[in-house]
């Protein structure tokens, strides 16, 4: 239908459904992103005049043994351990799973649980697994296999004792996410290959890898805007004060603005991580083009 | 022969794999529940033993069970956390629904200037992280309240209201307009390509038979748009009910907090008096509900992952 056509009745019926959304979506998130932008490029504790002093607050960032530097340090490792375990398990389960095992969808609906659970919650209850109270089970599994305690929560460990939870939580996201994929490869495939006789281990990485290519993608890049993004645990088991041994991007940007008042050197922060984001999406998606096979 | 009792042995290991990762999962859930059963000192005396209450069962072993929950309930403000939590969702959600799958419609069946632009910014909002909008928010809502208060006021005064300010911080009001913007990107994203699946002479039947734009919206297409608007529902709801970010920015009060700030803020107290009983009892209120959705509704969250993930 051609803008021309549209009746008195049809065109107000555009204007009520396309103007509240636009009008909340510009006032709420546009308009936001845009101030976003301006502030990175000046100094500003909120309450004075805003100082413009052009890509400075990039410049710090990035000094040598900056807290971002080490921050940005933390995000990577919070993407790439976690991130690579979890795909792999996910895969691993997904294909067991798709081989038949008995209770298929019992495993995909208990799999799943960790993945509703609010990060924070699923942060405390690692808070209390991890305790070193009497009550703490890792450490009482540790004592009665005659080891010794560890304290998971101190900072200098808190973000390799963050691993575990991600995976624990994460994998079954990814298995229900890679499982669909799986399955909506033709069977003739595999029978095909079977004729010829290629082993499970070779159908897997000769046929399933490849067609499922652009969902492992789609996985890899939620996984690492994920890690990028990484806030609420670190938040939570560091009591809402992470030092700079643990801070990720999200946190030292809010410590920045609301405790330190550097509103510039903040925001900064959130428009880095917006623009890696970006330029993630971006190449993962550019490979995702030349990689994707039709069948 | 040989071939079927391999497939049977490999069905075997493969489920005794799964088997043990399900274990992984489920056990530490059952013990935060079995936990939240026991008083602070049988805590400390059997960490992992089966509580008493289950045990032996009698009023004098169930009085633990009540006395965890009414401190949590009540003592510590769990059920204004939790109905805080229900009224923000609930609201952000009807308004998500009606706005989202208005303007998803509109940009799906209808040829208008601008169209694309729309929609193209729409999907921009995909890749915005909600950490970059935070601070901007935080500042100009700070202004926002302030001009409201001053337009506001003479039409108080005539009404003899008194001094009548209005504040975006720290008001359900205010978190709830940031929640509903920002999940209209992936909720129009997502209604967007599932109105375009929808059979097009359905529209044209209904507008012949008399319906205006509005009528042929409301009760023929929408009903229609079922299966997608339940799975852009729990996505959203899983999303906002878990939400901490916004939260600790922009309800900071505490007789406005939602499930997951209060039980942040409880349990570093709960930490500190080493108070277990409550700790657990705080967790496994927050954590049953979203489960519960879940368990009802898994077979359409299942279906929403597979759709994007067939999509690719």
């Amino acid at each position: 239908m051609s803008p021309k056509h549209l009746s008195r009745d049809t065109k107000r019926f555009l204007w009520i459904g396309m103007l509240p959304s636009a009008l909340l979506y510009g006032l709420f998130v546009i308009w936001p992103a845009i101030n976003a932008l301006m502030y990175s490029f000046t100094r500003w504790d909120g309450l004075s005049t805003p100082v413009w002093i052009g890509i400075d607050n990039f410049v710090n960032l990035f000094k040598s043994g900056s807290d971002f530097v080490t921050a940005i340090g933390h995000n990577i490792y919070l993407t790439v351990v976690p991130g690579s375990i979890i795909l792999t398990l996910a895969l691993f389960f997904a294909w067991m799973i798709h081989l038949k095992v008995a209770g298929s969808t019992l495993f995909r609906v208990t799999f799943f649980f960790p993945n509703v659970i609010a990060s924070v919650a699923v942060a405390l209850l690692w808070v209390l697994l991890y305790s070193t109270t009497e009550m703490g089970p890792i450490n009482n599994i540790r004592q009665a296999l005659h080891m010794e305690k560890v304290p998971f929560l101190e900072s200098a460990r808190l973000l390799q004792s963050i691993v575990p939870m991600m995976v624990w939580s994460a994998t079954g996201f990814y298995l229900v996410l890679f499982l669909a994929a799986m399955e909506n490869i033709p069977v003739d495939y595999y029978e095909a290959a079977h004729l010829d006789g290629a082993s499970p281990t070779l159908q897997f990485i000769r046929i399933t890898l490849p067609l499922m290519w652009d969902v492992l993608t789609t996985g890899i890049i939620f996984l690492i805007v994920g890690g990028l993004k990484f806030f609420d645990a670190v938040w939570v088991m560091e009591n809402g004060r992470p030092s700079p041994a643990t801070h990720t991007m999200s946190s030292l940007m809010y410590a920045k603005v609301f405790e330190e008042y550097n509103v510039g050197y903040g925001t900064a922060i959130a428009v880095l991580l917006f623009v890696l984001v970006l330029i993630i999406t971006r190449i993962s998606m550019r490979l995702l083009k030349r990689e994707r096979l039709e069948y | 022969m040989r071939g079927s009792f391999l497939e049977k042995l490999g069905t075997l290991v493969r489920t005794g794999v799964l088997g043990l990762w399900m274990l992984g999962v489920v056990l530490p859930m059952f013990w935060v529940l079995a936990t939240s059963l026991k008083s602070t000192k049988e805590v400390t005396r059997s960490p992992f033993g089966i509580p008493d209450a289950l045990a032996h069962p009698g009023a004098k072993t169930f009085a633990v069970i009540t006395e965890n929950y009414s401190k949590a309930w009540i003592g510590s403000g769990f059920s204004a956390y939790f109905w805080n939590s229900l009224k923000v969702v609930s609201i952000s959600l009807a308004l998500i629904l009606l706005l989202g799958s208005m303007a998803a419609y509109c940009l799906s069946r209808f040829e208008f200037r601008g169209r694309n632009a729309i929609y193209n910014a729409f999907v921009a909002g995909l890749l915005i992280p909600m950490q970059l909008i935070l601070i901007p928010l935080f500042f100009q809502y700070a202004d926002w309240s302030d001009v409201l208060t001053r337009s506001f006021a003479p039409v108080a005064r005539m009404l003899q209201l008194g001094n009548l300010t209005v504040s975006l911080h720290n008001s359900h009001e205010g978190i709830i307009l940031i929640y509903v913007a920002a999940s209209l990107p992936f909720t129009i994203f997502t209604l967007t390509s599932f109105f375009g699946t929808l059979p097009g002479g359905v529209r044209e039947a209904a507008m012949i038979d008399g319906a205006s734009e509005a009528r042929t919206f409301f009760s023929v297409m929408l009903p229609l748009a079922k299966p997608g608007l339940i799975t852009v529902a729990i996505f959203n709801f899983l999303g906002l009910w878990n939400e901490y970010l916004f939260g600790i920015v922009f309800l900071a009060d505490n007789k406005l907090k939602t499930l997951p700030l209060g039980l942040a803020s409880i349990s570093m107290q709960a930490q500190y008096k080493s108070d277990f009983g409550l700790m657990f009892a705080g967790l496994v209120i927050t954590m049953v509900p979203t489960l519960v959705v879940y368990l009802l509704l898994q077979r359409h969250l299942t279906k929403g992952i597979t759709a994007g993930a067939v999509k690719g």
